[in-house]
């Protein structure tokens, strides 16, 4: 407890020499600060601003009057270009930012110390560390530390570690991968004809690593597909289909058709020729069923021909519809092989 | 079929760490592979053809990969085969263990059935690659 006290006394003098050093920074800054900038004259001439879509290309300064000399100088353009801080010319940002992680941190040290100080001083008992207290709080209201610990503990059979059982596993987190870079792709992407080509252009030239993430989403979908039929084919071969895990193939047939599904409806969304004539005769194909063919058709394409409606709908399906159902399928399928275990070679 | 007792120490390991930690390698394997194909994407993207134009049809018009092998089988059977043998083969995969309910007696299923899967995946490629050239 001795030690505790000490140690905890220690963190709140090292808090307090922190505020001190913040406190005289702050102060500093205050009077060596410039005072408050002049206003330009009214007579000068404004800006071109028709001319502010060329800020991708060119400095923001050359966007100003050419007549400005050193001596009349305007006050400095407080970040005028929120673009630049996507396509990365801004770097004004970080001097604020390491500020505040610097001082915040500082801050935080400081509050934990005199916490840690009145908690031992209160409760006159040695200090728990913050993630076992958390844990401990959790495990009081939820109960939740006796199952955590039998899930944690379930036995592995040796067999299931050769390398052909991790190819599921290799599918399911290349479904986490597509996830997440799909969610970086759709902050940018718009799903009309108009805009579709143009955004994926924009996201390949103007976004930061926009380019990357396109590639890493492009070549996961090809090996998310090539790992699920390798996983099955090692499944039927090894026969481990049989009873009691029926219900467990077929799921893993249903999620094998969604991920086809996520490849059919993510084609169409970059809308350069190649995309839109691969889903015109792809949904050709389901147009041939008999019957229902027609429907089938005018289901998918909303309507006779690919199209606006045709975009925005596979949008839907390939951000919303599929992931939803696909990420049930793969909790049904994942608690069938947590269930059953799995299956053993002869 | 064998029995093996998996509470055993010898027959077994503990799900955490060491199966944990065994997957995180997989992962870890995995996403060194992401960030290297995303490092070339920075500097070849994957990129963009020429905007869709619905009035103007490419010469060599093609679906995905997976679905060309299909589009090939398309192209030569009736078109009412070529969509209802797909829909009869995917429901007879869905369904397939309860139609082969007999438990494996021996490694002799293991070869009839790779076999099998060999002779599919062979005709598979082939109408792939057969679509891709023509």
């Amino acid at each position: 407890m001795k030690i505790t006290s000490k140690r905890s006394l220690l963190i709140a003098i090292l808090g307090i020499c922190m505020a001190i050093l913040l406190l005289i920074s702050m102060s500093g800054e205050s009077q060596a600060g410039p005072s408050k900038p002049e206003e330009p004259p009214a007579n000068e001439t404004p800006p071109n601003w028709s001319r502010a879509s060329t800020l991708f290309t060119e400095n923001i300064h050359q966007i100003l009057p050419s007549k400005l000399t050193a001596a009349n100088l305007p006050p400095p353009v407080k970040d005028p270009c929120l673009h630049c801080h996507i396509s990365g010319e801004e770097t004004g940002l970080w001097t604020p930012l390491v500020r505040w992680i610097m001082f915040g941190g500082a801050g935080l040290i400081f509050a934990f110390g005199i916490y840690r100080s009145s908690s031992i001083w209160v409760t006159r008992k040695p200090w728990k560390p913050l993630l076992s207290r958390t844990a401990d709080w959790f495990d009081e209201r939820y109960e939740i530390s006796d199952p955590l610990s039998k899930f944690l503990s379930k036995p592995v059979p040796n067999f299931a570690r050769r390398w052909w059982y991790c190819l599921g596993g290799i599918t399911a987190f290349l479904f986490v991968v597509q996830g997440l870079t799909g969610i970086m792709l759709a902050f940018y992407y718009k799903p009309t004809p108009d805009q579709a080509y143009a955004s994926i252009q924009f996201i390949e030239t103007q976004v930061n690593y926009g380019s990357a993430v396109r590639m890493i989403h492009h070549w996961s979908a090809n090996g998310m597909i090539l790992m699920c039929t390798a996983h099955m084919i090692r499944v039927f071969i090894m026969g481990a289909y049989k009873k009691p895990r029926e219900f467990n193939w077929v799921s893993g047939v249903l999620l094998l058709l969604l991920t086809l599904g996520f490849g059919l409806t993510g084609y169409l969304l970059p809308w350069d020729q190649r995309a839109f004539w691969a889903t015109t005769v792809a949904t050709e194909i389901g147009a041939a069923i008999p019957v229902i063919g027609d429907l089938v058709l005018v289901f998918a394409r909303v309507g006779w021909d690919v199209a606006a409606e045709t975009l925005t709908r596979f949008y839907a399906l390939h951000i919303l519809i599929l992931p939803l159902v696909t990420v049930a399928s793969m909790g049904a399928h994942f608690l069938m092989v947590r269930r059953q275990g799995i299956a053993e070679p002869l | 079929m064998a029995e093996i007792d998996t509470s055993t120490k010898e027959n077994s390991v503990p799900f955490y760490p060491v199966h944990v930690s065994n997957e995180a390698k997989v992962v870890l394997g995995i996403s060194v592979i992401a960030i290297v194909i995303g490092l070339i994407g920075l500097f070849s993207p994957v990129g963009l053809g020429e905007p869709a134009d619905p009035m103007n049809t490419p010469a060599h018009v093609k679906p995905e990969w997976y679905f060309l092998g299909l589009y090939q089988l398309l192209k030569y059977i009736s078109k009412t085969a070529g969509a209802v043998l797909p829909i009869i083969g995917v429901l007879v995969i869905t369904f397939w263990p309860f139609i082969d309910r007999k438990p494996d007696q021996s490694k002799r299923s293991y070869r009839n059935r790779a076999i099998g899967v060999a002779a599919f995946m062979v005709i598979l490629i082939a109408m792939t690659i057969w679509g891709e050239v023509s």
